[in-house]
């Protein structure tokens, strides 16, 4: 078995089964379709699709399993599904839909054992433990200085983010999506010493979210901090950059990535 | 072309059924609960989310005419577990495989499990000529090896075997995006025609 490549990963906010956040495409007329979007973007070269969910409502998270259904028909690279998932039966009906993996963030803080119950029933390659986190300064309690917010972000809880990525992990997650707070949406690029600190702290792929500004950002994130992955959703959507100069970035800077080409 | 996946109970079959349709034009994919009757039907595939001890256990009735068949030519292809099924047994989980490819499935000793990604495919000299993907997804923490684990003395995972009409591919070409599809095509095209 030969070493596993750097992926790109594409992420997409749906809402009520539309994607939000701007997403432009030229030639692609309905760019809130997320079916449509995700297998653009998989035409395109990226290696993996994320959806998250961000409906409050519980017609929405009907509308995402259609969503998902209707996606799992026309796409064949991983799709990874979050936003919303409490129960081990939610976490079964987003696969019965079609997700390969299924993303879990609030609800692992308010029940870990979650973890645990979702790995044992589904097995732990299609569980993963979302993770928000914000700076602050370290202290006994927070010794790596990143405190985990839930709740999209909005709410502080006590948990240091690189003992409870080791914890998840522990406990049945078998991969982290690391968002970093302070970088998300500002296009400065990667919270590099929060991915690194996780990286070292789990034996599972770690996922590095939020900052990605430019090709550059996504490649010397990857480099410099170990992680397996880069998601990355805003310059794509609004045309800033492609999947395939990521990969070209990365390849200078002497990763190992999928060739955005070899789609055929 | 009839292809039967067999429901080993956990995970999404949806998705993989459209690939086996989307692989090659004029494949109708049924998908059966009941292993037994899977025996009778076309290209056999077995799927490939979930855990080894209760997918084996599902199996457990229709094991021996299952095998009796694929032994006696009736094509198979066996996806990640669906492959581990075709060796004899997993430390996973108790359980007998089918046991056309002698060995055993045991845990991946690589530094990040699971093995979850795209790695480089590179298929050996005497490899069919089908149209091998450049890199292919893995999602798997065990691997299947052709000979007992104690003897291994360098890393011996394999990718894919084959034995007459019988294949196991440890990886998801049904995830592996176009290059997965025209690889998935091939395969049913040379077992199942």
């Amino acid at each position: 078995m030969s070493a596993t490549l750097r992926r790109i990963v594409v992420c997409l906010d749906v809402d009520k089964g539309r994607v939000v956040k701007g997403v432009r495409f030229e030639g692609l007329r309905d760019v809130g379709d997320p079916v449509s979007l995700a297998a653009r973007y998989e035409a395109e070269g990226a290696d993996e699709i994320v959806f998250l969910d961000v409906s409050a409502s519980s017609e929405g998270r009907d509308t995402m399993l259609d969503v998902v259904r209707r996606t799992a028909e026309v796409l064949f690279i991983p799709l990874t599904v979050g936003g919303g998932v409490r129960t081990v039966e939610d976490v079964g009906r987003v696969l019965r839909a079609g997700a390969d993996k299924v993303a879990i963030n609030s609800a692992a803080i308010a029940d870990p054992a979650l973890l645990t119950r979702a790995a044992a029933c589904y097995g732990a390659q299609c569980i993963v433990l979302s993770i928000d986190a914000k700076r602050e300064p370290a202290t006994p309690e927070l010794p790596s200085g990143y405190r985990v917010f839930s709740h999209g972000g909005r709410r502080a809880t006590d948990l240091c983010a690189v003992a409870w990525a080791a914890r998840g992990v522990a406990l049945g997650a078998g991969e982290v999506l690391l968002t970093s707070i302070d970088r998300d949406g500002s296009r400065d690029g990667y919270e590099i010493p929060l991915t690194r600190a996780v990286v070292d702290a789990v034996r599972v792929p770690v996922v590095a979210s939020g900052g990605a500004g430019a090709a550059e950002h996504v490649a010397s994130a990857l480099r410099e901090s170990g992680a397996d992955a880069a998601l990355v959703a805003g310059i794509l959507h609004d045309g800033r950059t492609t999947v395939s100069s990521i990969k070209m970035e990365a390849h200078r800077a002497g990763l190992s990535v999928r060739s955005a080409q070899d789609t055929r | 072309m009839r292809v039967t996946l067999l429901d080993l109970g956990v995970g999404n079959l949806h998705s993989l059924a459209k690939a086996l349709e989307a692989a090659r034009a004029g494949v109708t994919v049924t998908i059966e609960t009941d292993a037994a009757r899977a025996v009778s039907a076309g290209v056999v595939v077995l799927p490939g989310v979930g855990a080894f001890a209760p997918a084996a256990e599902r199996l457990s009735p229709a094991r021996e005419a299952l095998a009796r068949a694929l032994v006696d030519g009736r094509p198979c292809l066996g996806i990640c577990l669906g492959m581990q099924l075709l060796f004899e047994s997993s430390d996973e989980g108790p359980g007998d495989g089918l046991g056309i490819f002698a060995g055993r499935v045991t845990k991946l000793a690589t530094a990040r499990t699971p093995h979850m990604g795209w790695s480089p495919l590179a298929a050996s000299a005497s490899a069919p000529a089908w149209p091998w993907p450049d890199a292919v997804y893995y999602a798997h923490s065990y691997a299947c090896r052709a000979i007992e684990a104690t003897d291994v003395v360098a890393t011996t995972e394999l990718d894919v075997v084959r034995r007459g009409n019988t294949v196991g591919c440890q990886f998801h070409p049904e995830k592996s995006s176009r290059g997965g599809l025209a690889l998935l095509g091939a395969i049913l095209e040379e077992i199942g025609a």
